[in-house]
């Protein structure tokens, strides 16, 4: 698992909307849908992570992700699930922040069945799963990541 | 507001921005004069101000990405914490029997979590005992009349209701949170719009249950949760309001003392300046106020036994800034002249008898000469048309 602390971009930030107050493994689910969001986290809080859930910023204003303030949520996730859905910019630019931003956070990716070629090169290395993923399908991903990526920050908490 | 401790580097940043502005102040304090460093001392606070403002709002306008977050579940895979929030409703048979209803599923934990509505007014007069014991007869009470310890139990906080929902988080790990509130606040009841809240900020499901005596439980619409959040809005607008002002209004009493002091001390300096000048005065001899004296052609003998043309007096005592006045009896038939650049002395001296004023601005001894063609060599040595000026 990489080292959070050193995997930190070097500029200075404020990291928002609000830190963990959890433990590790900390997983972030991005949704924007509530009620899915709610329950993709019971799921993996039942499998033993702590939850951030995000509905992304379709309709909710910019991400800070994509500014310069950063997201102290993704900062310290050991791992993302990405379900924002990418006919939108704006989500296809936080796929983009978090690819570029934390390279070594493993993501699992809702991908669409069609995917152009701009959303291909993002989504390369991704753990990707056919949208629309079940609960069960996403917390199977996200765990079967963590046994090849370790514990998932467990040593750090 | 966030807390600009939340971690490390903002408490670095903080610190090294205080430290910046009151070396700023310090700066203006000691190098240019007093208004500056009140200006700059404004300028500071206006912009502290204008920050907590502008975090403020953009906490109050929601503006920040609403993240949710949960703890992982704890206990195994059946189990099923559920978390209920009262106060005032904990009396409610309504309530009562929707707990017992959940403790009754099997391998399910409530925690009965009653915080203790407590207004600042309260906090800061310390009259926090009697709420505290009001929340702890209230959960016994309802404890003892659901009756199963061995699946519910209870709790009471004197923190905020959402911060003690946090803390429930942090020690319980909930995986359903259940709100209980009238419909409307009542006094020391919870807010109706806690639910909207603890929904905005927990992972979990979240259900808002309302309870009224004799009536069955409820849940609010969307409309009516909606306005329970603009009420929320509404409130913590009003209350950052009266902060604000009530922080303008000591800022202000601030600079108003300030100026006071520097003001008092201006003064008392000037005082000090007023009777030291005072003093030296009475310690000077007096100076007579009228001096009378003449020119007089060939009136003195020289060193080589020539008589010269001369003043009758050439020496002058003066206050700095004070008027002389000199009576001179010109006996010559043309005018001769006081004159000294240094003193910013000029005086006309026109034949007969005139009297002239003699003012010197600062103290210093100056030499003073005559300016109009006469006895060349009396024009060249005191004592004759030449001589000093004292000014003390």
């Amino acid at each position: 698992m990489p080292n959070k602390e050193s995997a930190a971009h070097a500029q200075s930030v404020e990291l928002k909307p609000q830190p963990w107050r959890w433990s590790h493994p900390r997983v972030l689910v991005e949704h924007p849908d509530e009620e899915t969001g709610l329950a993709i986290a019971a799921g993996l809080r039942y499998a033993g992570y702590a939850v951030a859930i995000c509905p992304g910023p379709v309709g909710h204003g910019r991400c800070p992700l994509t500014g310069p303030a950063g997201c102290a949520p993704a900062h310290d996730a050991d791992l993302v699930v990405s379900s924002l859905g990418y006919e939108h910019e704006a989500a296809r630019e936080v796929l983009r922040e978090l690819r570029t931003r934390y390279p070594d956070t493993p993501l699992v990716v809702e991908a669409p069945a069609d995917i152009d070629g701009g959303l291909g090169e993002l989504l390369d290395g991704c753990h990707q799963l056919p949208a629309p993923a079940s609960t069960e399908q996403i917390v199977v991903a996200v765990q079967s990541l963590a046994k090849q990526d370790g514990e998932l920050g467990r040593d750090d908490a | 507001m966030r807390s600009p401790f939340q971690s490390e580097q903002e408490a670095f940043r903080t610190v090294l921005l205080v430290v910046a502005a009151l070396a700023l102040v310090a700066l203006a304090a000691a190098l240019g004069p007093t208004w500056l460093a009140l200006v700059v001392l404004a300028v500071v606070l206006g912009a502290v101000a204008a920050r907590v403002v502008q975090l403020r709002m953009h906490r109050l306008r929601g503006l920040e990405m609403p993240v949710k977050m949960a703890p992982p579940h704890v206990g195994s895979a059946a189990d099923r914490r559920v978390l209920i929030v009262a106060n005032d409703t904990l009396g409610e048979d309504a309530l009562l029997s929707e707990v017992d209803r959940l403790a009754a599923a099997p391998r399910t934990h409530v925690l009965l979590l009653a915080p203790a509505v407590i207004s600042p007014a309260a906090r800061l007069a310390g009259a926090v005992d009697g709420l505290l014991d009001q929340a702890r007869t209230r959960i016994r009470t309802a404890l003892e009349r659901i009756g199963r310890d061995d699946v519910v139990a209870g709790e009471i906080s004197e923190s905020e209701p959402l911060e003690a929902i946090e803390d429930a988080f942090a020690t319980f790990a909930p995986d359903e949170v259940v709100v209980s509130t009238r419909w409307e606040r009542t006094d020391g009841g919870l807010e109706p719009g806690l639910a909207g809240l603890v929904r905005e900020r927990f992972a979990v499901p979240v259900r808002h249950l309302v309870f009224e005596p004799g009536s069955e439980a409820r849940e609010p619409d969307r409309a009516t949760e909606a306005r329970y959040r603009q009420e929320v809005g509404r409130a913590a607008a009003g209350r950052f309001g009266l902060k604000a002002v009530a922080g303008a209004g000591i800022a202000a009493a601030l600079a108003m003392s300030m100026v006071a002091l520097v003001q008092s001390n201006e003064r008392t300096e000037a005082r000090a300046v007023s009777q030291a000048a005072a003093e030296r005065a009475a310690a000077q001899p007096p100076v007579t106020s009228v001096v009378a004296l003449s020119v007089i052609p060939e009136y003195k003998d020289g060193p080589e036994g020539e008589k010269h043309d001369a003043f009758t007096k050439t020496e002058f005592t003066v206050r700095a800034g004070q008027p002389q006045e000199l009576r001179i009896d010109n006996t010559d038939e043309v005018p001769h002249s006081i004159t000294s650049p240094g003193a910013g002395v000029n005086i006309i001296v026109m034949p007969g008898v005139h009297t002239y004023t003699l003012m010197v601005k600062h103290a210093g001894t100056y030499l003073w000469f005559c300016t109009f063609q006469c006895d060349e060599w009396a024009m060249e040595h005191p004592g004759y048309m030449m001589g000093y000026i004292t000014a003390s």
